[in-house]
Order: structure tokens, then C-alpha cells, then sequence
């Protein structure tokens, strides 16, 4: 009898963790199946370069949200990594500062904030500051344009109120706390007799701190970056009130496509191109995500 | 003149006192050995004298510590790790450095030589009094989680010689070894008494014995008695510390 009981007990732990597990079999194997014959559907390779399809016509891409993505998300991912990264350190390692302990409380809440709200911050951000930083942007965008050519306006001039900058800062807003929380974790996993050891050998605690123990937790520290750098590809809320989205290919300080934010434009119209499109971004935009996940489980294994 | 003057210690970690009011003189060129059971605060003092124990955010202290007639919680932290060192009671190398970098990389971060034909003249020189030079000379490249545990004790003992010290603490260094490895340690730190004085803590009276100069016994964080090895130990004045040293205490 207990032998049944204890069977069917684990049974059932079994069937739960499959229907927890369920989902993330079934949204690649429906992504993949609808989305790779919507990306040949459109053009194949040519779906990485075009503009998106309109209602009327059978062919087009993800081009213009591509680049978007990846320029926001890169921007992103460093500024998010270059602020994240000492956050970390400093909330993980200097417990004993009061401020480090506050810093860990409101990272903690940061971390778990609704996405929008992270971008309607920005979003209000910038509109207090567009008509104070624009005059100064302006005479930047002219010199760089100077120095390098007319092409340097894409990148760098007056900011409309929605661009790829206001997009980059919200998403880096959203890596910050996660790889604080990554790093100052790695931090406390670490031995305290190679934590005196890094100390003993080190006059400065800065040393000490960033110098030998980064080479102690620097795996963890990539998987952080990496899984940070993932989470942040996909997001679309904070894109919503600061990048805009965009059809078209265009300058950087002006409204600028974002592969989720497509997928969720086109997903909501009654074509049936744009439909399958967004299909097809969905698909680029879990091959992009799987790939950096996969990396940064592969570097992290190597502990 | 005593190398380190250690005055009315007093240690708390939070509300539990670890410390309660120890004096002690260690002089130049001798192994002073600390012993006492566990939990008497041999250890702490140890982190107390490189300032290690400003890790601890709970500790706090008060009394006097010199060396060298100076205050060292009022020296520069570089100045005292440069001359006191400290040798741990697990051996800890830093595994994915190599055996080189292990032992060149407080010369390196702090700075301490000028070219990279001195920084190699130092690690050889350390590892060579550290007597491990001979076993890794064809391997300095490879990281030091590959050495044996005894290796790897005798390459963190090289990484804190290198600072060539003037004080070297040793917290149980040998109570992760073997004999035979215990053995090759404690004639490595008689040998090193000629340029640096040891302070050396065991739990282990023996090892006192055998190595030591002269010897404080610790009991819950009390210094019951302090003096010459052979005194203490042929001839104890307080009945604590001949309990301890016959094995009836623990």
C-alpha cells in the first residue's frame, strides 16, 4: 500500500513539472513551425533586410526592427553591465555600509518593477529635458557631421520624443538591478578563505575587491551580462512609450523600430502578411534569446 | 625592541566578547606560538594584528597593537599587509591563477617592483624559501589548483613571503596536512625565524612545543599564561595551562 501510495505521489510530481514545463516546448515548437515558413513566405533572407510587408503586398521583413533591436539592446546591455557591475559589487561586498544595505533593498524592488513604468519614467525623463539638451545635441550633430559626414546625423543630433536613445536608457534601467543582483550574488558565493586571501594580499580593498575576486567569480559575472543582455532583447513595454517603433529604416534620435514591439503591432492587424511577419520576427527573436541563453549556461557550467 | 606590542586587547563580535584584556611582546626573529582550544580567539587575534578583522562588519575592538613602536590601525593598510603577512589555516591559493601569478600577484597589484625581471627574481626567491621552488620551476604556468594540498600550503606561505615580511602570521597552518607535510612546514618556519618573526597559532600543544620560542596559552579569550616555551611547558605556573598542555583540557 505504501509503496502504491508513494508511486502515485511521484507520479503526480511528475505530471506537474510536465505541465510546468510544457509551455516552453510548446511556444518554440508553435513559433518555429509557423515562423520559419513565414520567413520563407516573405523573401527568406531578404526577411532580414526589408522593410516590413503593408496589408497589400506578400513580400518584406524585419530589417528596420533588426537594427533597431540590436542598436537599443546593445546600448542597453553596456550601460545597464557598465552601472550594474559596481552596483553589484558594492551592494555584495560592502555590507557593512548602511548606504550598501539600503542600495540592496531598492535594487531588490527595482528588479521585480512593472517594465512600463520603467518606461513611462524615461518617457517623462525626457520630455522635462528635450528642450534644455537639444540645443547642445543639435551643435554636436553638426559637428559630427562635419568630422564625419552627413551619416553621423543618424546617429547623433536634436532627440524627437521618441528614439533609440530614450529606448536603450529604459532597457538599461531594467538590466541594471539584474545584474546587480547577479554580481552581488556571485560575490557572496565566494569562499571566505579566498575572500581574506584576496585581502591579505592587497593593500587597497579596491584591489582586493574588484581585481582578485573578479577573477574568483568572472564566469558569473559574463553569465550575468549575457542572461542580462537576453532578458533585455526581448522586452517590449519599455520600448512602447520610449523607441516608438517604426516601419522604415531612419536616424536613431527619432522614432525607432524594435523587433517586440512589431510583433506586437502586427500580430493585432487583420492582414494576414503582417500576421505571418510577425511570426517570423517571433522566430528571429527566440533564435536571437536561445543563443545568448545557451552561451551564457555554457560559460557559466565552466565554473 | 619587541617586533609587535599588543596591548589590552579587548574584541567583541556584537554583544559576545572575544577578546577580554590580552597583552602579549613578540620579539624579533622568534616563533611566538599562540595555543589554546577552540574557540579561545587564537584566530582572531591573528586577523586583528593585519587588520583582516575590519572584514567582520560586527567586530569591534579597542586597545593598543604596535609594531615597530607604531599604531597599526593608524597605519596605511598597504604599509602593514607589506609587513605583516598571513599564512591560513586552509590552503588558499587563488585556483585559477597560476603558480606564478599566485605568488606575484600582491607584488603586482600593489606595485612593489619596478620591471618584470625583478618581479620574476621575487616569486623565485619566495618560492625557493618557501621550498617549493624545485617541485614547480618547470611548471610555473599551471594553475595552482593543480598542487597537492601541502603544495599549495607551501605556495600561499611564497605568496606572503614575497612581500619579504617582518611578521608572519601562521593560523593553523598545518591542521589540513599530513605528518610528512606538517613536517616539511615546520622546519620551513623554524628556517624563516632568521629574517621574520612568526606567530604561529595551533590548537595542537606538540606543535607549540616542538617549534616555538616562546608561547601564550589563550583560554575563552583570556591569556592565562605567557613565556618562555620550555618554561611554560616543563614548568607551568597556572593549573589551566598544565591541564592543557598534559591533554586534560580541550
Amino acid at each position: 500500500m505504501r509503496r502504491v501510495i508513494n508511486y502515485l505521489g511521484l507520479s503526480m510530481f511528475v505530471a506537474l513539472a510536465l505541465i510546468g514545463v510544457a509551455p516552453l516546448f510548446l511556444i518554440i515548437y508553435d513559433i518555429y513551425s509557423r515562423g520559419i515558413p513565414a520567413i520563407i513566405e516573405l523573401g527568406g533572407w531578404s526577411f532580414f533586410i526589408d522593410i516590413p510587408p503593408s496589408p497589400f503586398v506578400d513580400k518584406g521583413g524585419i530589417g528596420p526592427q533588426l537594427v533597431g533591436s540590436l542598436y537599443m539592446t546593445a546600448i542597453g546591455a553596456l550601460i545597464g553591465f557598465a552601472i550594474g557591475f559596481p552596483l553589484g559589487v558594492y551592494v555584495g561586498e560592502f555590507r557593512k555600509d548602511l548606504f550598501a544595505n539600503v542600495s540592496r533593498g531598492a535594487v531588490n524592488m527595482l528588479v521585480e518593477f512593472p517594465t512600463i513604468t520603467i518606461g513611462l519614467f524615461v518617457f517623462t525623463l525626457l520630455g522635462l529635458m528635450r528642450q534644455d539638451i537639444n540645443p547642445v545635441l543639435e551643435n554636436i550633430g553638426d559637428a559630427a557631421a562635419s568630422v564625419f559626414g552627413e551619416g553621423a546625423r543618424y546617429f547623433i543630433g536634436p532627440l524627437d520624443y521618441y528614439n533609440a536613445y530614450a529606448g536603450a536608457v529604459a532597457l538599461a534601467l531594467i538590466m541594471i538591478p539584474y545584474v546587480a543582483l547577479f554580481t552581488a550574488s556571485a560575490y557572496s558565493t565566494v569562499e571566505p578563505q579566498l575572500r581574506e586571501a584576496a585581502y591579505a594580499v592587497s593593500g587597497r580593498e579596491y584591489n582586493a575587491v574588484f581585481v582578485v575576486l573578479r577573477k574568483v567569480v568572472a564566469r558569473a559575472i559574463l553569465t550575468a551580462a549575457l542572461l542580462g543582455t537576453a532578458k533585455i532583447a526581448g522586452e517590449t513595454a519599455p520600448l512602447i512609450f520610449t523607441a516608438f517603433g517604426n516601419n522604415y529604416y531612419g536616424e536613431f534620435t527619432k522614432p525607432t523600430a524594435a523587433v517586440p514591439l512589431w510583433i506586437y503591432y502586427a500580430s493585432q492587424t487583420p492582414y494576414e502578411s503582417l500576421i505571418i511577419s510577425a511570426y517570423g520576427a517571433a522566430a528571429v527573436l527566440l533564435t536571437i534569446i536561445l543563443a545568448i541563453f545557451i552561451i551564457a549556461r555554457a560559460v557559466g557550467r565552466q565554473i | 625592541m619587541s617586533e609587535v606590542l599588543i596591548n589590552n586587547l579587548e574584541l567583541w563580535f556584537g554583544k559576545t566578547k572575544v577578546l577580554d584584556g590580552v597583552s602579549m611582546k613578540v620579539p624579533k626573529n622568534t616563533i611566538f606560538a599562540i595555543m589554546g582550544p577552540s574557540g579561545s580567539g587564537k584566530s582572531t587575534i591573528l586577523r586583528v594584528l593585519n587588520r583582516l578583522i575590519e572584514l567582520i562588519p560586527e567586530a569591534v575592538y579597542k586597545g593598543e597593537v604596535l609594531l615597530d613602536g607604531q599604531d597599526i590601525f593608524k597605519m596605511d593598510l598597504l604599509e602593514l599587509r607589506k609587513r605583516v603577512q598571513m599564512v591560513f589555516q586552509i590552503p588558499n591559493p587563488i585556483p585559477n591563477l597560476s603558480i606564478f601569478e599566485n605568488v606575484a600577484l600582491g607584488l603586482k597589484l600593489n606595485k612593489l617592483v619596478k620591471s618584470k625581471k625583478e618581479l620574476y627574481e621575487r616569486v623565485k626567491e619566495s618560492l625557493e624559501k618557501a621550498q617549493l621552488w624545485d617541485e614547480v620551476k618547470d611548471r610555473l604556468n599551471s594553475p595552482a589548483a593543480k598542487l597537492s594540498g601541502g603544495q599549495q600550503q607551501r605556495l600561499s606561505i611564497a605568496r606572503a613571503l614575497a612581500f619579504k615580511p617582518r611578521v608572519l602570521l601562521a593560523d593553523e597552518p598545518t591542521a589540513n596536512l599530513d605528518p610528512e607535510n606538517t613536517a616539511k612546514i615546520e622546519s620551513l618556519l623554524l628556517d624563516l625565524k632568521k629574517e621574520t618573526s612568526v606567530i604561529l597559532v595551533t590548537h595542537y600543544p606538540p606543535q607549540a612545543a616542538r617549534v616555538s620560542d616562546y608561547v601564550a596559552f589563550l583560554y575563552k579569550g583570556k591569556l592565562v599564561e605567557v613565556g618562555p616555551t620550555r618554561e611554560v611547558f616543563t614548568n607551568p605556573r597556572h593549573e589551566l595551562t598544565e591541564k592543557y598542555v598534559t591533554g586534560k583540557l580541550y
